[in-house]
């Protein structure tokens, strides 16, 4: 397997787009959308029109049979050993898939309504392509925000004019629950904590000393102007004269003001040493006064000196100002919240979501807009569908059924070709020379008030026009499974469709190896046998017969590797031997004894140094001294760390793994108990180790066959 | 004073010409003409002034470098940025100064993308972005799209070596060294047995050549007989199994030296996998393939090192480079361009020296410049100086631009700054006017030192540093406490006062300051005391109200914990939840460094840590 796996399922869509291009410049004999028909115009969303849209969009979702949805992340993989492999366990799958979701970011986000039109029997589909930024819009709060390009995909986006200006400048930023719920508390301590701290900040002034004659001098000034100003106060309620600004240049720096019904003095151009010093004058000699920093509209800090009556008056203008910023923090968090009032929207109407292969895709839903990811995929399931409870996979659909994979005819189900073979009438541009066929669903595509019964935008590559080829797929399909949409009812729900509930809430887990998990229960369900997922015809890999090496010599080949471990173990001891990078392999033995043995002899060589060592037929693999060996359940551990090195050997290094050799332990304490003298057996193959079962043990004799190195 | 209408005059001028300003911009399409310009332009000026465009400069406020903070941490810091984030932009901009106020620059803004232009995974599998990063670059006028459509790749002279090893181009064989050992049995036999290989191919190559083929017939031939061929000349290949038997070859090669030309293919892990043998007809024959093969590579090389090759030409000039920030430009453009971060920082300025043997630092000129001591933008020192000196430069840029762009001028301000501080500090910047070739010896003293923490290599980095500020107060690492756990929202005032009545050893003269919300770092004033409390609260003899605070969840480490967190980049959310994963690593086998570097800090007497930036 190559390890250049991760933008493969952008990159055949990409195929199939070329495809879908070279079937409409047939048809129309040149390159360019033709002259005649000028583009259809294409529904971009950024923060500068996301207000109105998104209410269009409530209005047309509220409406609809489904919604599909497609996303372009920055991403897919952060390490070429996290790659999606055939030796991934559904455990493993997931923490990779969490891996991507956490690290990436999200840049575009696709979402069409489809609604069954009655009249004009066809759908209508409200293509919505939304530029998204994680852009960090409230200040101080947690760490900054970063995210990891992988090259290639940014690569492979630009070759499609992916346009990352707009998406940089205009994208529309969003705050998770989890994040919102957390700068709430934040407000609420920082507000709770500002009055506390205004107490405080008045009790807790340090004295400074006022060493240099500067300072006194500034004291003083600033006592008298204070009090001046006191004074003046008091006579004016007497009904006599106005504080009078004595000199110029203080004209700039205090001024009057009426701060929440009081008066007060604004403190412009002071350096803090300065305003140190103010709060120092006051709190030594002025009762009546006190000295309040607030937010302004332009989130500057401004420094306030106010007048209060009495004691009591001096609690509630506290209490008047905590209320006033804690309000702004609020509308800040509301306005924060962006394009999460989207998938809010998704997940309150309860509408089937459609998309295509698309666990990764709800994992970065989770992980942007819920709240960080669950640390397995049981609990994640169920917690996603608690909040969408119908989704479809058009993937799934399409490999599950077997009228729809003859009607395939064995091609890829990638969503592209999948969209040219089902959705013929919709992806080439001709009305002319595919008249809709019973069997053909007719869906228009609306943009504003333009509609259309076909839509090839040309070389663009938006996630919106990607929901709308899912949506057409889907609709398709469902024709196809028997769903007849003339005798829709609009207020029928199509997820309850009978046709519907064998494919409903199940996700590929793992495309590679057929992974599937059920969204209800978070049971995995092996792919059904009628399955077109041919790739999957590869054996049964039992994960507790695989040993993990790493670092050895990089000059090593696995078909040396599996020489030399056949030359102690025996020539069938070695099922299968897996370049995880050019530092790792997985090792699979015919026996899940072997991975022990092999573990345990490993270590016994690498601890004595003698000649045998060295001409032992491990010495290959153990050259240069940092070969590690260990059972899978390390590669789980170790693609559970948010580390993510080039090389698997960095990156266990990186990880903290210390040890060279991870013995299995409930293995070593049998061995021990056995007989203390059959560790020399450990360089024969062990043939006196028990059978576990003849099943077993047929199964992996098969598996030989299978795997060809 | 000197007669100001015409320097006012002169100043006039200045401003107007900044606004149109215009810098080069180079991407892919124009690359191979621009990179002859800056080649000549490089060679005609005397300094060159670099600037780099990232996508992030850290991951969170910690990783910025802070007061506590020693040179080897600074460098940490900017390792740890430098491995992670990406330049989109680099500008370069070859400049002179004349008669002490007129430059002459010619500014260019590289685009670059790592694009795997070779399809080798190199140069980067991917890189992380700071949002607000590329927000702020974004609201400059950046255009993103033209980088990462067209932007320039490169691969590090590190990767340069791998990618060729990997592409597994035949390499011309290095001239060939009479092995010393005695040759074996098995090597004689060997060596016969390619011999009279290489004589029969060798005369049929001959003889074939004599005569005039039809096309088709010397098809048929070479289907037939498996010829091979190498850039249309007969060839043939050697398997070899170790490098012995490739030095044996090419030994034995030398007695055929006038028509044969013996190439070396490598293979992927590196090593050796066959020799091939060209036959060229004749020896001019010979010396036009060795002349065609040099181009070969030559041009192979420039598509592998793509924007390296400035970087190539501004190493070979060994004139002094302008920079502002450099240990943040410089981490990156080592890790970029020539080969990973070492682990010290010594070894990074080493190695960094190798290829560019002065560096000049605008921070530490400004440094001399008193008002100018805490700025770090580039622009507001340019107008603070030109509010407070009259240092009227006059800059002039050559080459003529036909595309409008005017942003990206960060080069063209280093340039302008250092001329202005090098004006008005009276240092002559001129090479010619110094009088030799070298750079003036006042600039010379100051090149390679890294600020902040004037990192110089002339002086070990845990020597005392002469500081400027009279405001601070002297502190050594050694005696920070960092302290955690406690209650949140808590000021350092009211930690303060917790401590002084939790124990006696807070009788003494204590400070706090909070790092982040989560950690504080206590200063004690008397030598040892640091060590003494860190004993006292690890310890499961305290008692009283320490206890208390304790058992609420406070901890505290000394400073070495700190350096460890650092170090090997282990940066959690906050400070608290990075001190204790280092603490629970701390059988680390990276721990090398047994011995205690002493290193002094300033600890001002108001808040250094500004809080706000936290």
């Amino acid at each position: 397997m190559n390890a250049q796996h991760g933008p493969v399922r952008a990159i055949s869509r990409a195929l199939s787009r070329a495809i879908i291009r070279s079937f409409s410049s047939a048809s129309s004999t040149s390159s360019r959308p033709p002259q005649s028909a000028p583009a259809f115009p294409f529904k971009n969303v950024t923060k500068l029109n996301f207000d109105a849209s998104l209410a269009e969009l409530r209005h047309h979702v509220r409406a609809s049979d489904f919604v599909a949805i497609d996303l372009e992340m920055t991403g897919i993989t952060s390490a070429p050993w996290r790659d999606s492999f055939e030796f991934d366990r559904s455990d493993v799958r997931y923490l990779k898939v969490k891996d991507s979701a956490e690290k990436f970011a999200v840049i575009q986000f696709g979402v069409c309504p489809f609604r069954w039109d009655s009249c004009n029997q066809s759908f209508v589909a409200h293509p919505h392509n939304f530029y998204i930024f994680p852009r960090q819009e409230l200040p101080s709060f947690g760490t900054s925000y970063e995210f990891l390009c992988q090259t290639a995909s940014i690569d492979f986006l630009a070759k499609y004019q992916f346009d990352f200006n707009a998406c940089i400048n205009e994208g529309i930023s969003y705050l998770s629950r989890e994040q919102e719920e957390e700068a709430k508390q934040c407000s609420n301590l920082t507000y709770d904590g500002e009055l506390s701290d205004m107490w405080c900040n008045l009790k807790d002034v340090r004295d400074i000393p006022l060493v240099s004659m500067v300072d006194i001098l500034f004291t003083e000034r600033m006592k008298t102007k204070f009090s001046e100003w006191c004074d003046g106060l008091l006579q004016d309620r007497r009904g006599e004269v106005q504080f009078q600004r004595t000199s110029e240049d203080s004209k700039q720096q205090l001024q009057v003001v009426f701060f929440k019904m009081r008066p007060a003095l604004s403190l412009d151009g002071f350096t803090s040493h300065q305003l140190n010093l103010i709060q120092l004058v006051i709190k030594k000699h002025f009762k009546d006064l006190s000295y309040v920093s607030v937010n302004n509209e332009n989130s500057s800090l401004q420094h306030l000196v106010v007048y209060t009556d009495s004691k009591d008056d001096l609690k509630l203008l506290m209490k008047e100002v905590k209320d006033e910023q804690h309000k702004g923090a609020e509308m800040k968090i509301q306005a924060a919240i962006g394009f999460r009032h989207v998938i809010d929207l998704l997940s309150s109407e309860k509408k089937l979501i459609v998309g295509h292969n698309c666990f990764l895709d709800f994992a970065h839903v989770y992980s942007k807009f819920i709240g960080s990811l669950p640390l397995t995929a049981e609990v994640f399931v169920s917690s996603i569908n608690n909040y969408f409870p119908h989704i479809i996979d058009t993937k799934m659909l399409l490999n599950a059924n077997y009228v729809l994979q003859q009607r395939m005819r064995k091609s890829s189900t990638s969503l592209s070709s999948a969209f040219v073979l089902l959705c013929p009438q919709i992806a080439i541009n001709s009305r002319s020379t595919h008249p809709a066929s019973d069997s053909c669903v007719k869906v228009e595509v609306q943009v504003n008030d333009l509609r259309s019964s076909s839509w090839n935008p040309g070389a663009t590559h938006e996630a919106g026009y990607d929901a709308f080829m899912t949506g057409c797929v889907f609709a398709q399909a469902c024709s196809h499974l028997g769903i007849d949409f003339k005798l829709h009812e609009p207020s029928e729900n199509l997820a309850h469709k009978e046709q519907l509930q064998k494919h409903i809430n199940l996700l590929y887990l793992s495309w590679t190896n057929g992974d599937i998990i059920d969204l209800r229960t978070g049971n995995k369900v092996a792919e059904s046998s009628g399955s077109l997922n041919l790739k999957k015809r590869c054996p049964v890999i039992l994960f507790e017969n695989i040993v993990l090496i790493w670092g050895f010599c990089s000059k090593l080949k696995a078909n040396e590797l599996r020489e030399c471990i056949s030359k102690v173990f025996g020539v069938r001891s070695v099922v299968s031997v897996y370049h995880l990078d050019k530092t790792a392999v997985f090792v699979q033995f015919s026996k899940t004894e072997l991975v022990s043995d092999f573990l345990i002899l490993k270590d016994k060589l690498e601890r004595s140094d003698g000649p045998i060592s060295v001409l032992h037929p491990l010495a290959k693999l153990l050259e240069g001294g940092n070969t590690c060996a260990a059972s899978y359940d390390t590669y789980k551990e170790i693609c559970g760390s948010p580390i993510s090195e080039l090389l698997f050997a960095d990156q266990a290094r990186a990880v903290g793994i210390k040890w060279k050799s991870k013995l299995v332990e409930q293995k070593v304490a049998k061995e021990s108990e056995q007989d203390e003298n059959s560790s020399e057996e450990n360089i024969a193959p062990s043939s006196s180790k028990k059978v576990k079962s003849l099943n077993v043990e047929l199964k992996k004799q098969s598996t030989l066959l299978h795997c060809v190195l | 004073m000197v007669s100001t209408p015409p320097l006012l005059r002169r100043r006039f001028l200045c401003t107007t010409v900044s606004k149109n300003w215009t810098v080069k911009q180079v991407t892919k399409s124009n690359f191979q003409e621009s990179l002859e310009d800056i080649k000549n332009h490089i060679s005609s000026s005397d300094f060159i002034a670099v600037s780099l465009q990232k996508t992030g400069s850290y991951s969170a406020p910690l990783h910025r470098v802070l007061s506590i903070d020693t040179p080897e941490i600074a460098y940490w810091k900017a390792k740890y940025a430098a491995e992670r984030f990406q330049v989109l932009q680099f500008a370069v901009c070859p400049f002179s100064i004349r008669a002490s106020n007129y430059v002459i620059a010619h500014p260019y803004n590289f685009h670059l993308f790592p694009r795997d232009e070779l399809k080798i995974g190199m140069p980067s599998y991917s890189f992380s972005c700071q949002t607000s990063y590329l927000t702020a670059t974004a609201r400059e006028g950046f255009d993103f799209n033209s980088c990462i459509y067209d932007g320039i790749s490169y691969l590090s002279r590190m990767q340069e070596s791998a990618a060729k090893t990997q592409m597994g181009n035949p390499i011309p064989s290095p001239d060939v060294i009479k092995s010393s050992s005695v040759p074996t049995l098995a090597d004689t036999l060997f060596v016969q047995r390619i011999r009279s290989r290489i004589k029969h191919w060798k005369n049929t190559c001959k003889s074939s050549s004599l005569k005039t083929d039809e096309p088709l017939l010397w098809s048929i031939r070479k289907i037939v007989l498996g010829n091979e061929e190498y850039r249309s000349r007969p060839c043939m290949t050697i398997d070899v199994c170790s490098e012995r038997q490739v030095q044996l070859v090419l030994e034995m090669l030398e007695d055929f030296s006038d028509d044969l030309v013996p190439l070396i293919i490598p293979a992927k892990g590196g090593s050796i996998q066959a020799v091939r043998v060209v036959w060229t007809s004749s020896k001019e024959e010979k010396e036009l393939f060795e002349r065609e093969l040099q181009n070969v590579e030559e041009e192979e090389n420039k598509k592998i090192r793509g924007f390296r090759e400035v970087i190539e030409l501004i190493s070979a000039s060994q004139k002094p480079v302008v920079s502002h920030n450099s240990l943040n430009d410089f981490t990156f453009i080592h890790s970029k361009f020539i080969a990973p971060l070492p682990p010290k920082v010594d070894e990074f300025m080493c190695s960094l020296r190798m290829v560019f043997p002065y560096v000049l630092e605008l921070n530490i000129l400004m440094k001399k410049i008193g008002p100018l001591r805490k700025t770090t933008n580039i622009s507001a020192a340019i107008s603070y100086l030109k509010n407070h000196f009259l240092a009227p430069i006059d800059i002039e840029i050559p080459h003529k631009v036909n595309e409008g762009k005017v942003h990206g001028h960060n080069a063209l301000k280093i340039c302008l700054l250092f001329a202005k501080l090098c004006s008005i500090l009276k240092i002559s910047p001129s090479v010619i006017e110094s009088g030799n070739e070298d750079l003036a010896p006042t600039l010379k003293g100051l090149a390679n030192i890294f600020s902040r923490f004037s990192t110089n290599l002339e002086e070990p980095v845990d020597g005392n540093i002469s500081f400027w500020s009279s405001s601070t107060r002297k502190v050594m690492s050694e005696h920070l406490v960092f302290l955690w756990g406690f209650k949140g929202g808590i000021t350092a005032g009211m930690l303060k006062g917790l401590l002084r009545e939790s124990h006696d050893i807070f009788s003494r003269e204590f400070d706090v300051k909070l790092v982040d919300k989560s950690t504080a770092i206590v200063v004690f004033w008397q030598p040892g005391l640091s060590q003494t409390f860190v004993d006292i609260i690890n310890s499961d003899g305290i008692s009283g109200s320490l206890r208390e605070l304790v058992s609420d969840g406070l901890k505290g480490t000394c400073y070495e914990t700190y350096k460890r967190v650092c170090r090997l980049g282990l940066w959690e959310l906050n400070l608290a939840g990075s001190l204790d994963r280092a603490l629970m690593k701390t059988d680390c086998y990276l721990e090398d460094d047994s011995k205690r570097i002493q290193s002094e800090m300033y600890w001002y007497n108001d808040d250094v840590i500004n809080l706000e930036e936290l």
